[in-house]
């Protein structure tokens, strides 16, 4: 892990893209781990029953994704507000990309916006988000 | 349904309060499984280990909306913002109280849809740990 400053960052940086685990077994430990056991996160065919399309990620886990890649952008990066909207289902099973980009930038606070997107492997974006991170 | 009416009668009365507990094993699986490397989350032996920042997502009221709160349709899901207020350890009790902290509208070509921020504030004893909010729209129906 490389430690990156706030002197680092450059407006309009691009974060290094990551792609989070959505199997069915990593699912299962993120939906015991918060306490959301329900079949539709876990379970194809009890989603489909549900009107699904299939078992989804659950829209937290999809935004602690979000965090993550930015932990692995900056492994010092404390963050102050994460904000995100779930527009779509992301399916379990599926490949998904988080990528962001910081949009703003605060000298006095040591502070960075950061534009967030997760989408899916035809390029539909099915999280959007904002964070607001603290950096050394 | 006016909005000033909802924004006064409802905003920013406590409805709910919960009692939570923060726990390592769980505090790790959701790390790992999110896909954290730093060993603040992943490692409980780290003398820094912590939960991962959004972790007080999974914490939720018993109600999404206080009980008497008009039935002007149903509320869906749309979105959630975490503020983490400085770092949660394993074994802190938390209380989560919930109020209505945001009530606003658009309108579209569909019409009309409120949108409502349930806002969980999660205390450490007296000390502000985590704020959760949740948003939720409710796409009014024709004849109101």
């Amino acid at each position: 892990m490389t430690s990156r400053r706030f002197s680092d960052v450059e407006f309009g940086e691009d974060l290094p893209p990551l792609t989070p685990d959505t199997s069915i077994p990593n699912v299962t430990t993120f939906v015991k781990a918060a306490g959301m056991l329900n079949e539709r996160f876990t379970d194809h065919e009890a989603a489909r029953k549900q009107g699904l399309p299939g078992a989804i990620v659950p829209g937290i886990m999809s935004q602690a994704v979000m965090a993550s890649m930015i932990h692995h952008w900056a492994p010092e990066a404390q963050v102050e507000k994460i904000d995100t909207v779930f527009r779509a289902p992301v399916l379990v099973g599926h490949p998904h990309t988080v990528t962001g980009v910081v949009t703003d930038m605060d000298d006095d606070a040591h502070t960075v916006e950061i534009d967030l997107t997760l989408e899916n492997e035809a390029g539909e974006t099915r999280v959007l988000g904002t964070a607001t991170v603290r950096l050394p | 349904m006016e909005i000033d009416d909802l924004k006064r009668d409802w905003l920013n009365l406590d409805f709910d309060e919960q009692k939570f507990e923060l726990r390592a094993d769980q505090m790790l699986d959701f790390a790992r499984a999110v896909g954290e490397t730093a060993p603040r989350f992943t490692d409980p032996d780290d003398p820094d280990f912590q939960a991962p920042p959004t972790f007080t997502a999974r914490f939720h009221s018993r109600r999404l909306l206080p009980d008497e709160f008009p039935r002007i349709g149903l509320p869906l899901d749309a979105g959630k913002a975490v503020m983490p207020q400085h770092p949660l350890r394993a074994g802190t009790e938390l209380v989560g109280r919930s109020h209505l902290h945001e009530i606003y509208e658009k309108t579209g070509r569909s019409g009309r849809m409120i949108f409502l921020v349930a806002r969980m504030e999660l205390y450490e004893g007296e000390k502000l740990a985590s704020i959760v909010d949740s948003r939720m729209v409710i796409r009014e129906k024709p004849n109101q």
